[in-house]
Parts: C-alpha cells; structure tokens; sequence
C-alpha cells in the first residue's frame, strides 16, 4: 500500500508480509520486541 | 426471460425465494422455496379465472394505479404465464374453480421447499427504487409529486391509461411538467454514492417521451450535474435540450401545493443564472428522479451467502477495478446492479463477464488451490472451538476428533492458528518458525 500510493516512510521500518492481520501472534510481536525493536505497528 | 424458459436445461424458479445455501464451490446445496400461486402448472394463462372473480386489489406492477382481482397474472410479460392468488385479499369462494378449464386451481397448494445440488452461484439481485420519505419535497402527502418508476408506468403502452400522460389528483394531462433530480442520491444525508446517470438518463428519455406526444407541454429538469457519460449519451442529451426542454441548475429545497388547483409551487433559483434571482414556478406535476437501491432481499441473500456488502449496501466484488465481477468467495459471481447502480448496457456487459467468469471455473474438471491453508495438527487440538468461531470464512469445523479444515473454503488467512491456545494450527509455507527467522534476521542488523 505505501508503494502504491507513494508513501515516504522512515528507513528504520522493516515490514514483514503476512497474510492477514488476523495472523499476527502476540509472541511474533514479543519476539521482535525482545530481538531490539523500537515498536510495532499491525497494518492491514 | 421467454428464452431462457424455452431452452432445455435452464430450470427456472420463479415466484420462489432462496432459502439457504451451504457448501462450497463446485458443490453448493441451495434450497429453495416454491411460493404458493395456488394455481398448478396446468394453467396456459388464458385469464377465464379472472372475469368471475369478485375481489379487486391494487395492481402493484403499476405501483398500485390500477385495480386487478384478487386472482391475476402478475403482469402482461410474466414467464410463465400463470396466474396466482393473492391469498391475503381472496374469499375463497370458488367462481375461478368453475371458470376454469383444466382445473388448475388448488386452494390448498402449499410452499414447497426445493434442494438443488448446484456448482456455481451467480447473484443477480437487481435494485429498488428509493423511496424517500414522507413529506420530503411533497413526496407521499402531494398527489402531483410522483417518483420517476411511477412515471414509467403511467407512459407505458401497457400502464393504468395505456400510455396517456396524466396525473394522479384529477386525471387530467399536466401542461407543465418538473423533473427533479438526485432525490436520495448525491446527498451526505441519504445515499452519498450517484446512481451512474441512470435517472439523468431516465428523466431525458422520459422528457422526450412526453415531448413526443404533448409538443406543448412546458418540460423543466431541475439537475445538479446531468451525467450523460456513455456512448451517445451527450449527444441524447443535447438533442433533448433542442427539443425545447429546460435544464435548471438548481436544488431545489422546498415546494408546496395550491390546494384548489393541486398545482406544485416549487421555488428555483438557477445558479447558472444568479441575475434571474429567486422564483416561484408553478407545475402540474412533479416528478422525483429517485436514485437506485439494493433489492430488499439483499440482507436476507448477504446472511445465506456470507457476502460483504460495500458502504453503499450493494454486494461487495472482489475489486472495484480490477475485478468488479467476483466476489471473494469462490464460484459466487456478481452480476448487474447488485453489485452497484449500473444502466442496461453495463448490466448486460456485467451479466455476460460473469457467465463467462463462471464457465471458465465449470469448465474445467479440476479446481486449483493454492498450498497455503491451515492445517490441524488433531493430537495436539483440545477442541476448544475458538478456530471455527474466529473463521471469517467458515472454512473450519470442530469434528468428534478435532478440528478439521475445509481446504477449498480456507483461504489461509491464518486468524485460526493466532487464535489456538493449544498451538495446533499451522498455516503451510507460513510456520510460527519462518517468521521467527525473518525478523530475526531483519533486526539483527540493528
């Protein structure tokens, strides 16, 4: 979506592609949290 | 609609309603319900029943401007040509029995509930006239404002007066005739979406029409845009405009009845023309160009189907652009306007993309999936149930031995496995590991 309509966003964000946001783990999030992460932003 | 009755394979069920619908593509139960006509399929539509009948109800093809008994065919064209009994109106006292000739008529036929096995299901719902409520621009408590479908009537060869103009308070051929345009459409406060110039269209053609047949009657359209977008469309417009019929740009916000005459008093500033100021107009009649809505049916066909609806309440496609003829369901297509305000042409273009759509997936023998489902792991599954509660798309069931997934309805959103407490879930290709490693490996970097 940020591609398509052109977006600017920091180059400090990292996305992951899941298949839905119904997908999201709390432990996928606890894991990134844990490995150094800042945040988390779910966008669907 | 004669045709498709004609041609050998095409069931046609009408006068019946979907009941429900469960399974998936390529293997769909439908049931449906036959509704009661109380008239067997003996009846050749001969209309003998109809001249002895002693009750008389509203016509409610020609929104209710002329009488019909209470046994009658539901309008000149129906396929098939049987008449029904309107059983809230009927006495039962038998005269339609002796009258008819191949004994057709049973009082005590009930609804019969049909199961079909089918393949595909193609929605073709159609839309409904906005009605807007009483009172709004004179709307239900003036006789001479009518709505635009009611006006089609009364011009058709086969309406109340066979096609002469008229107008409801004393009969008599209106002189001056006002259509107003974007009633319930383009309008924050009832439908925000327009119709796609189907009603611009509707009120030119009828303009012309009565033009046609009264030259001297005064034909003013009140608009806001007229949107003629189309092949031919403009230039129908323009020949409407030499024609000697009047476009205001305005909107009209008020009008009031002459109580003697029943004339409609409507006030119009054109904002085209601000030097000619503020004016009260007087018309004969009135006509409401009111935009287009989803059948009433559509809530009950969205439950049975589990289709998303759009803001504007129509079915939701599968793209808007890209593919306005799917929806995200497999096997079930859109077509016409339920699946948004469309004009014949478009309907027809629609009708045909989603036959087309439909008979490349019948086709073939085989229907492919992608590898990306949820799998059940049934040694680890405490059939709890919270799988088959949070499926947006029912593909999941909870069985004696655990859940089990359907792998044609599934469609690998993975809202199951977040939701497991037991982790027995998995979704192929995209394993609780898999995304373990990504963002290790993207935030080691950091």
């Amino acid at each position: 979506m940020a591609g398509t309509i052109r977006a600017q966003y920091p180059s400090t964000i990292r996305p992951v592609r899941i298949n839905c946001t119904g997908r999201v783990t709390p432990s996928l999030m606890m894991r990134a949290i844990g490995k150094g992460a800042d945040g988390i932003i779910v966008a669907g | 609609m004669l045709q498709a009755s004609r041609t050998t394979g095409v069931n046609l069920y009408t006068y019946s309603e979907v009941e429900d619908i469960s399974g998936f593509v390529g293997n769909f139960n439908v049931t449906i319900r036959k509704r009661a006509r109380y008239v067997t399929n003996e009846c050749n539509g001969c209309g003998a029943c109809m001249d002895p009948c002693p009750v008389y109800g509203y016509d409610e093809f020609n929104e209710g401007m002329n009488p019909r008994k209470a046994i009658y065919v539901s309008f000149a064209q129906a396929v098939p040509s049987i008449a029904q009994i309107d059983m809230n109106q009927c006495i039962k006292c038998g005269l339609c029995q002796k009258a008819c000739e191949l004994d057709a008529i049973n009082f005590d036929q009930q609804d019969e509930l049909v199961t079909l096995k089918v393949g595909s299901v193609l929605v073709a719902t159609g839309w409904d006239e906005y009605k807007p409520e009483t009172g709004y621009l004179g709307y239900n408590i003036y006789p001479n404002v009518i709505t635009e479908l009611k006006l089609e009537r009364i011009l058709a060869p086969n309406g109340p007066t066979l096609g002469h103009l008229f107008r409801p308070s004393d009969g008599k051929t209106p002189k001056r005739v006002l259509f107003i345009q974007c009633v319930g459409s383009r309008d924050l406060n009832k439908n925000t979406y327009c119709s796609s110039g189907v009603c611009c269209m509707i009120a030119i053609k009828n303009s012309k029409l009565i033009k046609q047949h009264y030259p001297d009657t005064q034909i003013d359209v009140a608009y806001m845009d007229i949107r003629a977008a189309g092949k031919d469309y403009e230039e129908y417009f323009t020949a409407s405009r030499k024609e000697g019929i009047r476009y205001i740009r305005t909107n009209i916000s008020k009008l009031h009845e002459d109580p003697k005459t029943h004339n409609i008093k409507v006030i119009i500033q054109n904002t085209l023309r601000e030097s000619l100021g503020i004016k009260e107009f007087e018309y004969d009649l009135v006509v409401l160009s009111a935009s287009m809505v989803p059948s009433k049916g559509i809530d009950k066909i969205q439950k049975i189907l589990k289709l998303e609806t759009s803001q504007d309440g129509f079915f939701k496609e599968f793209h808007s652009r890209l593919n306005p003829i799917d929806t995200k369901i497999p096997g079930i297509v859109l077509a016409g306007a339920s699946q948004g305000p469309k004009s014949i042409a478009e309907s027809i273009a629609q009708g045909r993309a989603a036959a087309s759509s439909l008979s490349r997936l019948m086709g073939k023998e085989i229907y492919r999936i992608k590898l990306i489902r949820a799998t059940v792991d049934k040694e680890k599954c405490a059939k709890c149930g919270l799988c088959e509660l949070n499926c947006p798309y029912d593909a999941i069931q909870l069985m004696d031995d655990g859940a089990e997934v359907n792998e044609i309805l599934c469609r690998g959103c993975g809202s199951c496995l977040a939701n497991c407490p037991s982790e027995a879930i998995t979704l192929r290709y995209y394993r609780e590991p898999q995304y373990e490693k990504q963002i290790d490996a993207i935030l080691e970097e950091l």
